[in-house]
C-alpha cells in the first residue's frame, strides 16, 4: 500500500482509544505493520494492558507506542490524549449493560469531550468512529432485503429498549454533528458482529440462553460476522484512506453462514448443548407480546424484546460490504471458515459462552 | 397537579423517573443535570416537560412542588438546601448526607420553611418489608424488639459499577467519607434504625479489605464490615456488609421475646419465626411443614402481585415516593420519621469514625514498627 493513498505519514501521531480491548489490540498490531511508528493508546485505568504493553516491548525498536491511562469523562484527559494528533481511532464506547445512562455517558459525553479537545490542538485530519450494526433500524422492509450503509438508522433509538444501541444511535449523531459544527473530518465504520479469539459469546442474532436454554432465533438468517482482525484492518483503512471524509461504512466479511450452519458448526467444533428453535414467526409474536405486556404492566418487566430489536436483529436479511471494498479498497484476508476455526479452537479451549 | 424535578440524571434517576410516571396526580416538570447531554438523554426517554443544566434556572423556570436528589451524595446538601429555599419539597436519594450534622441542618431547614423532606430508603417500603413492619405493629415479636441482624452484601462481580471504582482511583465514591461503604450501607442501618427507641446507641465497628481487594493491590476501600448496635442494654443488633460472602444477603431478622421474623429482600419473602417449640420429635416434623407452608404462601403472594402489576424491581421506591407525595398533599406525618433519617445518619456517622480511627491507629503502628527496624 502506497503512502500517497493515506491522509497521514507514517511518523504522525495516531491516537486509538479504547486500545485494551478486544478490537483495539490488534488494530494497533495491524497499523504497526502498515508501518505507522508513532501511536498512543489510550485505556482506563482498570483495563488489562498486558497486550498492548506486550506489543510495546514487542516492537519497541521499529514504533513509539505510549499507553495512555485516563477517562474520557474527563475534558482534561480528553485533552492530553488528543495533543498532537493526527488521526483518532475512537473503539472506547460503554456498553452499560442494562443503564442507558452509563452506556450514553460512556459513548456520546466522551465523544463529544473528545471532539473538543481536538479543536483545542487544530491537528486533527480524521475522527474515526467505531459505531455498529445496531443503529439500523431495519423496518419497513420486505424480508431478505439487502440493508447497506443506504440504510436509515433509528430515528428512536431509546424505543429499542437496548441501552448500547440508544449510546451508539446517539454517539453517530454527535460524531455528525461534532464535524459538522467544529469542521473535524470524520468517517463512521459499522461493524457487524465482531467474533474471533478474545470474544468467544454467540451473537444474540443467532439465539439467547437468558431463560435457561438456548433458544435459537436465527434460523436460516445470515449472520453479519466480521472476523476480528478483518475489522480491526477495516477500522485502520477508514483512518487512512483519502477522499471518504463524512462517510459511512459497514463491515461485512464474505461467504457469511447461515445462524443454523453456524449453531451446528459451533455445537460440532466447540460443544454439544440442547437448542430449540423459534421460527420467525412465532419469534416476532413473542416479540410484540413481551413489549405490549411491558407497555401494560409499566415497565414490570423491562422493555428488552420488541418488534423494533426483531427487525434489527432476527428479520431475514442480506448484508453488504461493496462500499467498504470499492471506496477503500478492503477484503477481508481471513476467509470466514478459517476465522470460525480459529474461533471455535479459541472457544474450546477459553471460555465458551452459550 | 404536583410538579416534579429530578436533579442529576445518571442511573438511579431512570428509576425515580420510571416510578414518579406510575404515580396518579403528578407530573415530571423538569430534569437537570450540569451535563446538558445527561439531562438530554433522559429527556429523549422520558415523558418530561423541560431540561435544564443549571438549577437555579429549573427551579425559576419550571417552578416545582418537589425535587428528587439523585446526584452524588458530596452534593446532597448543598442543592437540598438550594430547593428548600427555593419553597420546594425534598426527596434525597440514599446516603442523605455525608454528615449527621448536615442532615439536621436540612430537617431544620424544612421544618423551618413548613416543607418536606425524606430519604430514599426504599428499600424498606418493598411489599414484604411492609408487611413486616405491619406484624411488628400488631405486636407479633412480643414486645420491643430484643435483638436484630441486617445483611447487606454486595457482588463485586455482578456489576459495572464496581469496576469502575477499582479502577479509577479519582471515583467520586473514593472521596466519600465512608468510601464504598457509605454509598451502600444505609439500607441496610436504616432497617435497624426503624427499630431503635433511643437516639445515641452504642456502635462498634470493625472492617477492613477483603483478602480479594488486597490481591488486587486495593488498601482503601473497605469492603468486609460487621457492626454491633447496642441501646441501654435492651435492644441490641448486627450489621454485616460484605463483598465475599455468599449467598450476597440483602436480609433483615428481628426477634422479640415470644417470636422471630426473618425478611428477605432479594426473594421478597417474609418468614414467621415461632418462640414456643413442640415437644419431642413433633419438633423436627411439624415447624419444617410450617415453614413450607409459609414459603408456598409468599410464592402464592408475590405470583398475585405480578399479576397485579405491582411487582416492579423498584415497587419499594414507588410507594415510599407515593407516600411521600401523599403527605405533602395530604398534611400527614412523613413516611419516613425524621429521627430514623438521623439515626440512621449517626450510626453511619460512628462507623467511619471508627475506621478511620482504625486506620489511623494500624498507620501509626506501622509507622513506629518501621522506625524501630530501622533503629534496631
Amino acid at each position: 500500500m502506497e503512502c500517497d493513498e493515506h491522509i497521514v505519514g507514517r511518523n504522525d501521531l495516531l491516537l486509538v482509544t479504547g486500545a485494551t480491548g478486544f478490537i483495539g489490540s490488534r488494530l494497533i498490531e495491524f497499523l504497526l505493520d502498515l508501518g505507522f511508528r508513532n501511536l498512543r493508546c489510550f485505556a482506563r485505568p482498570s483495563s488489562d494492558k498486558t497486550k498492548v504493553e506486550i506489543l510495546s516491548s514487542r516492537r519497541s525498536g521499529e514504533a513509539r507506542i505510549e499507553v495512555v491511562q485516563g477517562n474520557l469523562q474527563s475534558p482534561d484527559d480528553c485533552a492530553a490524549a488528543t495533543k498532537d494528533v493526527a488521526v483518532i481511532f475512537h473503539l472506547a464506547a460503554g456498553r452499560g449493560e442494562k443503564s442507558f445512562p452509563d452506556a450514553f455517558l460512556n459513548s456520546v459525553v466522551t465523544t463529544r469531550n473528545l471532539f473538543e479537545a481536538c479543536v483545542r490542538h487544530r491537528c486533527l485530519k480524521r475522527f474515526v468512529n467505531v459505531s455498529s450494526f445496531v443503529v439500523y433500524t431495519n423496518t419497513r422492509k420486505t424480508r431478505w432485503r439487502l440493508l447497506d450503509e443506504s440504510c436509515p438508522v433509528e430515528i428512536h433509538p431509546e424505543l429499542r429498549g437496548d441501552a448500547y444501541c440508544f449510546a451508539k444511535a446517539n454517539q453517530d449523531s454527535m460524531v455528525a454533528e461534532c464535524g459538522r459544527r467544529l469542521g473535524i473530518p470524520y468517517v463512521i465504520v459499522r461493524p457487524g458482529h465482531v467474533y474471533g479469539p478474545g470474544n468467544t459469546g454467540i451473537s444474540g442474532r443467532v439465539g439467547i440462553g437468558t431463560f435457561g436454554v438456548f433458544l435459537h432465533l436465527g434460523g436460516s438468517n445470515t449472520i453479519p460476522f466480521t472476523y476480528v482482525d478483518n475489522c480491526a484492518e477495516a477500522i485502520a483503512l477508514a483512518g487512512l484512506k483519502k477522499g471518504i471524509d463524512g462517510e459511512a461504512f459497514n463491515i461485512v466479511d464474505d461467504n457469511l453462514p447461515s445462524s443454523r450452519q453456524f449453531l451446528r458448526l459451533y455445537k460440532r467444533n466447540v460443544r454439544h448443548f440442547n437448542s430449540l428453535y423459534i421460527p420467525h414467526s412465532l419469534c416476532y409474536g413473542l416479540n410484540y407480546l413481551w413489549e405490549r405486556y411491558s407497555s401494560w404492566s409499566k415497565g414490570q418487566i423491562p422493555p428488552s424484546f420488541n418488534r423494533r430489536r426483531w427487525h434489527a436483529f432476527w428479520k431475514k436479511t442480506r448484508y453488504s460490504n461493496e462500499k467498504l471494498k470499492t471506496r477503500m479498497g478492503w477484503t477481508p484476508k481471513v476467509p470466514t471458515a478459517e476465522g470460525l476455526r480459529r474461533y471455535f479452537e479459541a472457544c474450546r479451549v477459553g471460555e465458551p459462552n452459550a | 397537579m404536583l410538579r416534579v424535578a429530578i436533579v442529576g440524571c445518571g442511573k438511579i434517576a431512570d428509576s425515580h423517573a420510571s416510578q414518579i410516571q406510575r404515580i396518579k396526580g403528578c407530573e415530571i416538570v423538569g430534569i437537570c443535570d450540569r451535563e446538558p447531554l445527561m439531562a438530554r438523554q433522559l429527556f429523549q426517554r422520558f415523558p418530561v416537560k423541560q431540561y435544564f443544566s443549571d438549577l437555579t434556572e429549573l427551579l425559576s423556570e419550571a417552578r416545582p412542588d418537589v425535587v428528587h436528589i439523585t446526584t452524588p451524595p458530596q452534593t446532597h446538601f448543598e442543592i437540598a438546601a438550594l430547593c428548600l429555599k427555593a419553597g420546594c419539597h425534598v426527596y434525597v436519594e440514599k446516603p442523605f448526607t455525608l454528615y449527621e450534622n448536615e442532615a439536621r441542618r436540612l430537617i431544620a431547614m424544612a421544618i423551618e420553611g413548613n416543607l418536606k423532606i425524606t430519604a430514599g430508603h426504599d428499600d424498606q417500603f418493598g411489599h414484604a418489608a411492609r408487611r413486616m413492619r405491619t406484624l411488628v405493629q400488631s405486636g407479633f415479636l412480643g414486645g420491643w424488639p430484643v435483638h436484630m441482624e441486617s445483611y447487606y452484601c454486595y457482588e463485586f462481580g455482578r456489576s459495572g459499577y464496581a469496576e469502575a471504582i477499582l479502577g479509577d482511583r479519582q471515583h467520586w465514591v473514593r472521596r466519600l467519607p465512608g468510601k464504598l461503604l457509605q454509598n451502600i450501607i444505609s439500607h441496610g442501618i436504616a432497617r435497624i434504625a426503624e427499630f431503635l427507641t433511643t437516639e445515641s446507641p452504642q456502635v462498634m465497628t470493625l472492617g477492613f479489605t477483603s483478602p480479594l481487594l488486597r490481591s488486587m493491590g486495593e488498601s482503601e476501600i473497605i469492603d468486609e464490615l460487621r457492626v454491633i448496635i447496642c441501646e441501654e442494654e435492651r435492644t441490641t443488633a448486627y450489621f454485616t456488609f460484605s463483598s465475599q460472602m455468599r449467598p450476597a444477603l440483602h436480609q433483615f431478622r428481628i426477634y422479640g421475646s415470644k417470636n422471630g421474623l426473618v425478611l428477605d429482600h432479594d426473594q421478597e419473602t417474609l418468614i414467621k419465626l415461632r418462640g414456643t417449640r413442640f415437644t419431642s420429635y413433633a419438633e423436627k416434623f411439624i415447624p419444617p411443614a410450617i415453614h413450607a407452608k409459609q414459603y408456598l404462601g409468599n410464592l402464592a403472594t408475590n405470583v398475585y402481585t405480578f399479576l397485579a402489576r405491582d411487582f416492579h424491581m423498584k415497587s419499594g421506591m414507588k410507594f415510599l415516593i407515593e407516600s411521600f407525595y401523599r403527605s405533602i398533599v395530604e398534611h400527614t406525618p412523613v413516611p419516613i420519621p425524621y429521627r430514623e433519617i438521623l439515626l440512621t445518619a449517626r450510626i453511619m456517622d460512628a462507623i467511619f469514625v471508627q475506621l478511620d480511627l482504625k486506620r489511623s491507629h494500624v498507620e501509626g503502628r506501622d509507622q513506629i514498627s518501621l522506625r524501630s527496624t530501622l533503629t534496631h
